[in-house]
């Protein structure tokens, strides 16, 4: 199906401003940079106990990375981000599920279920443990780690990507907790890029 | 107390004055002070006063087992009261006042209700507020008359009524170890454990480190430098400012971080306070340990302290507590103090109870001009406002005797020390005592929490640091490092054994001796506990309410146990010990509840059309986390004209609801059919691709669980729609079904209500306007689409959307549902078309109206309380196949032709209006529990007058012709109604098949 001619539009449409704010260091540098990715392409695949391996090879074809990722890992591949989100589903980020045929799993498209939050900057990890229970030191949660998590009861999806952490927020509860992100970034210092 | 500030010596900064304020008087003190140094330093006796008998009190102590000088910090919001001024760091503009007294804590008087104090006593509100029974009826009558002079007569200080003005944080760590205590003990355990590789966090209540070594002379200093950059070297993490409260299962403790409290004016970024939870491997509770008063006649007089108080105000603060002192101790610890006090000016005198002393701690004073009596002990502090002389008692074989009166300005004390294992005690383990120490410490656990230091009973300076290098190195190995670990030292290491002594009195005396100063419990309270027959320490601290003040217990409860111990003829291991709980120090309600005040008290949810709702004029209500539009008021409608006029457009023409909240699951997989087959009530084996079914769904016990639509669009694709408010449920259940019951099955589900944005488009034009909404109309007409078909297609621009031809409120309808990014668009499209033919947009409201109009049932009737046959849903129920429920929803009491069924109810007098949550009674028996309940109303617009669904006994059948009465007891409105079918309007169903 052709990309409509009509504008997507974000959860967080109209709900935040570019710039910097809070406790901006003497050099105007921010402890936090928090971005909004529009245009999210998100599909869920998922194999059955014995096809598992049948649909990771599919997926990882498609986003031309070198295998799927086991749980709690990412693999970045050229054409698209694979995320094993659940033991038997994996998120394809920025491209389309192929094809798969139901005797060996399922595809959905979950493009518009969640909004991506991206954060970056020295503080990213201190940051986000402001609200997350994950123990995201470097060596329990590498670049490369996915996990299930919740901010205050909501379930978000948290990927440590290279050099950024990327939060998928069910879309519906995105204001609320980009609100709730803006308000405990100020004391890093915050840039909305 | 003539306390002076020094002209050297300290931790101060005398570069750095700081002015703040004291009941309103201006005053000077030095960074570095606490509240409690500089006004000390500033001449300020008198602090607080007590909780029952506003007797008055000064500092105490050092630390946070504070007992006197609670005070109140800030004003109108921002007052906290119950504030130890030992704790408080001093700041530029702090505004500090005394508690619990009028006109002020110097001249009170609500010192009046000491003259009372003997009929205060323990277990006086028990015994006096239990009648008379004639004048106030039964029970508590009396109290509740009496208890608002009592709450303004005696109590702490008084907090705020209005909103705390500041945000608070929540967060997390992680860390291989956690050192709680930044003394000696605990920053050697901390670097150890640090220089083994592992990940160290160390937390310190006080806003220095060092513990101990900062109330040395300053010669300690250096050796205090070191230990912190041999941690820091390390890559130690320290958190000073905070407080481990209490520690949990699996390594978690709570810590609070006191982010703003020492600022003159916080940042609004900043938060004032933040909760923490650690989850660490390892724990070294390197905790310290509490010096005990002793009880004797006045001991809570303003100018009796602490021994390790006094040397704390000397040597951290630079402060002469006093000119002359005495000194009262049980054990050596107070002998270096005495030293110390004596080379800064004051006159000291040292009484030692104890038999005999050790020649080394003579030496200690040799050269110095320090008095000292053995034998001797503190019998009765002389002065009314604060301390002027001691009455001291000797030894005998009979026990204390008076033994004669000293003048002093100061009086310290020292009656042993009790190990802080209140942390470890949070997880359930019992102190144990130790005789030869004359306190309780940590017992043998097989937890992984250690104690090192003086928390471990170790009294000795050098002993302290090896144990916290051998409790650092012990954890090492554990967590698999290879170390070389010390010997831990053992117990002890003062030269001469402490002599126990808890109290001291004279036969003949009457002495008020304070055990729990912070609720006025006094050695009398504890015997008259025990002749009331209270033999267990729970219950002889709760009648008592020794330890239940803010302390803790910290000061008195071992004292408590060993006067227990003494009136019931056991020793005091016998007796047993309190059971410390968290918080350890109490913890503002504001840091537990972080930012979840206000708006972010709970999620809240939007749909896409969130925004566009608002610009249409919608008024928002919760509908479980969602918001959704309630009604949408054109000019001065309220919410009746509104949402009556909505619910009559849509019967007339048109209109549109936001129903993005209904839960959207997808289904796929080879064995979805079967699935949904055995979920449902209702088959599914042979719905045709291209059709929706409505199904019922039961839990394993027979009752209704959720309804909604299932829309096949293959034949391993499936949507199902819930009801808004069981989404989750109804989600997880599906779940929990396949991976525990029938994991056989290759079917998965996944929540797609964040995928889809959805309208009801409703109404007698509804198919006009939707035609005029999508690329391509033909898919929508009747022969196209028939009641109960879906279709996937597109809208104009290209948005791709699923729509269902359904109805929830009867009339021709359908359900468009778009990928959520699109849902304005969505409404853009439809508004445009309903406008043109009059249609509108409607709130909960109506869609309420319209649906009780049809009997048609949500969350108010299904309540867990419903079989499918009360629902009036039976013939849904399939007698051909198994599903969930199938078994239990036939057991006896669930098929009684009597249960409450699915009714509609209308008044007898068309004009009258009655309230969803009354009773449904027999005529002539409004009374007890009636015959059944209303669950919805409104006014319906299509029959002009309110109706409601509700449920009644035995079913519209059984009240054909017989009036009923909802009853409203709290409104004492009856109202009398006709019991008649649910399906009020158009009960054939016409309207919807057109």
């Amino acid at each position: 199906m052709s990309e409509p001619g009509v504008q997507r539009i974000s959860a967080l449409s109209g709900h935040y401003s570019t710039g910097k704010t809070g406790e901006v260091s003497a050099d105007g540098s921010a402890g936090i940079v928090l971005e909004n990715i529009e245009g999210l392409v998100l599909y869920q695949a998922a194999g059955w106990a014995d096809t598992m391996g049948m649909v990771g090879v599919q997926i990882a074809k498609v986003a031309k990375a070198v295998s799927a990722p086991g749980p709690g890992q990412a693999v970045v591949g050229k054409r698209g981000v694979l995320l094993r989100v659940e033991p038997m589903k994996w998120w394809l980020i920025g491209v389309a599920a192929p094809e798969v045929s139901p005797e060996h799993g399922t595809t959905l498209d979950l493009s518009h279920s969640r909004t991506q939050i991206r954060i970056s900057g020295p503080h990213a990890g201190e940051f986000l443990n402001r609200f997350l229970p994950l123990d995201l030191r470097e060596r329990a949660f590498p670049q490369g780690s996915v996990a299930s998590s919740v901010i205050h009861h909501v379930g978000v999806t948290l990927w440590h990507a290279n050099g950024h952490y990327d939060l998928f927020v069910p879309r519906g509860f995105a204001l609320f907790v980009w609100e709730g992100l803006v308000d405990v970034a100020r004391q890093f210092g915050l840039e909305i890029a | 107390m003539k306390s002076r500030r020094l002209e050297q010596g300290g931790r101060i900064d005398r570069t750095k004055p700081i002015g703040f304020a004291w009941d309103g008087k201006s005053l000077n003190g030095y960074q570095g002070d606490t509240l409690a140094s500089a006004l000390m330093a500033s001449g300020q006796q008198i602090l607080g006063r007590s909780f029952k008998y506003h007797r008055p009190r000064g500092i105490m102590s050092a630390g946070v087992e504070e007992s006197g000088a609670l005070v109140t910090i800030g004003k109108d919001s921002g007052a906290e009261p119950n504030i130890k001024a030992t704790t408080q760091e001093l700041f530029e503009g702090l505004e500090g006042f005394g508690q619990n007294a009028w006109p002020s804590v110097r001249y009170d008087l609500g010192a009046f209700n000491s003259l009372f104090s003997r009929f205060f006593a323990a277990g006086f509100y028990y015994k006096t507020f239990m009648g008379p029974k004639a004048l106030f009826g039964r029970g508590t009558g009396f109290w509740m008359f009496c208890e608002r002079l009592i709450r303004q007569a005696a109590g702490m200080g008084k907090a705020s009524r209005e909103p705390d003005p500041d945000c608070y944080d929540h967060a997390h760590a992680h860390c291989d170890v956690l050192v709680v205590g930044g003394g000696p003990a605990g920053l050697s355990a901390a670097t150890t454990a640090a220089r083994a590789g592992l990940d160290v966090l160390l937390v310190e209540q006080d806003f220095e480190l060092g513990g101990d070594l900062l109330n040395q002379p300053e010669s300690a200093n250096r050796q205090r430098k070191k230990l912190i950059a041999d941690a820091q070297g390390q890559g130690v993490r320290v958190m000073t400012r905070t407080t481990a409260f209490g520690l949990y299962d699996h390594g978690v403790a709570g810590l609070v971080e006191r982010v703003g409290d020492h600022l003159p004016g916080i940042s609004q970024n900043l938060p004032r306070q933040r909760f923490w939870i650690v989850r660490s491997s390892h724990i070294i509770l390197a905790t310290g340990a509490i010096e005990r008063q002793i009880a004797f006649g006045n001991n809570d007089r303003p100018g009796v302290m602490t021994a390790s108080a006094g040397r704390s105000y000397l040597n951290r603060f630079g402060i002469l507590p006093g000119e002359r002192i005495v000194i009262a101790t049980n054990n050596d610890s107070a002998y270096q103090t005495a030293t110390e006090l004596e080379d800064a000016g004051a006159v000291v005198s040292l009484i030692d109870a104890r038999e005999n002393v050790d020649s080394e701690l003579i030496g200690l004073l040799g050269g110095s001009n320090i008095s000292l009596r053995i034998r001797a002990a503190p019998l009765s502090v002389k002065g009314m406002r604060c301390i002027k002389a001691l009455e001291y008692t000797t030894a005998t074989s009979q026990g204390w005797e008076h033994g004669g009166v000293e003048d002093c300005d100061l009086l310290l004390v020292s009656g042993g020390w009790s190990p802080v294992v209140n942390l470890l005690s949070h997880l359930g383990y019992k102190p144990v005592w130790n005789r030869e120490q004359a306190c309780f410490v940590a017992p043998e656990t097989d937890s992984t929490v250690f104690m090192a230091g003086s928390s471990a009973a170790i009294w000795n300076h050098e002993d302290c640091l090896i144990s916290g290098q051998s409790v650092g190195a012990g954890v090492s190995k554990l967590l698999g490092c290879s170390v070389r670990q010390k010997k831990a030292p053992k117990a002890g290491g003062w030269v001469g054994p402490i002599k126990p002594v808890y109290e001291v009195a004279v036969k003949g005396r009457q002495l008020k001796s304070l055990v729990d100063p912070q609720h006025d419990v006094t050695t009398d309270d504890i015997r008259l506990a025990h002749r009331e027959g209270f033999v267990s320490v729970e219950h002889l601290k709760r009648y008592t309410t020794l330890g239940m003040a803010t302390d803790g217990g910290k000061v008195g409860n071992v004292i408590g146990l060993a006067l227990m111990a003494e009136a019931l003829g056991k020793d005091i291991p016998d007796v047993g010990t309190t059971t410390f709980r968290p918080p350890y120090t109490p913890v503002s309600i504001g840091a537990l509840r972080g930012r979840n005040v206000g708006e972010h008290f709970r999620p809240l949810r939007r749909t896409p059309m969130h925004d566009w709702n608002l610009e249409h004029g919608a008024t928002m209500t919760m509908a479980g986390l969602w918001h959704r539009p309630w009604y949408f008021a054109q000019q001065d409608e309220g919410i009746e004209q509104a949402y009556i006029r909505e619910a009559a457009t849509v019967r007339e023409t048109v209109g549109l609801c936001d129903v993005t909240s209904l839960g959207k699951i997808a289904i796929q997989g080879p064995d979805a059919t079967e699935f949904l087959n055995r979920v449902y009530t209702n088959p599914f084996a042979k719905l045709p691709i291209g059709k929706a079914r409505y199904g019922i769904m039961l839990r394993d016990d027979g009752i209704v669980m959720d309804d909604g639509t299932t829309w096949r669009f293959s034949e391993t694709e499936y949507f199902m729609t819930t009801t808004t408010a069981h989404a989750a449920k109804v989600m997880a259940w599906l779940e929990e079904l396949l991976q525990t019951r029938w994991q056989d099955l290759k079917v998965h589900v996944a929540s797609v209500s964040e995928q889809w944005a959805g309208c009801a488009v409703a109404g007698p034009k509804s198919r006009e306007v939707l035609m005029a909404s999508l690329d391509n109309e033909d898919v929508l007409s009747n022969e196209n689409l028939p009641f109960m078909g879906v279709v996937e297609t597109q809208m104009v621009g290209g948005i791709p959307c699923r729509i269902a031809r359904i109805s929830f409120s009867g009339e021709l309808a359908y359900e468009v549902y778009v990928p959520s990014d699109y849902g304005v668009s969505m409404m853009g499209l439809l508004w445009g078309q309903a406008k043109i033919v009059g249609g509108c947009l409607y709130g909960l409201e109506a869609l309420g109206a319209l649906r009780i109009e049809k009997g048609h049932v949500t969350g108010a009737e299904l309540d867990g309380r419903v079989t499918i046959e009360d629902a009036g849903l039976g013939k849904m129920a399939s007698p051909n196949k198994s599903y969930i429920g199938k078994s239990l929803k036939n057991r006896p009491e669930l098929v009684r032709e009597d249960r409450p069924r699915l009714v509609g109810i209308k008044p007898k007098d068309r004009s009258k209006t009655f309230h969803a949550g009354a009773i449904l009674c027999k005529q002539d028996q409004v009374s007890g529990m009636g015959e059944g309940w209303v669950t919805a109303v409104t006014h319906s617009p299509a029959l002009g007058h309110w109706i409601g669904l509700g449920f009644i006994a035995g079913g519209h059948e059984a009240w054909k012709d017989t009036t009923a009465i909802v009853a409203d007891p709290l409104r004492k409105e009856d109202v009398a109604v006709e019991i008649v079918s649910p399906h009020m309007f158009d009960p054939t169903g016409e309207r919807m098949h057109v």
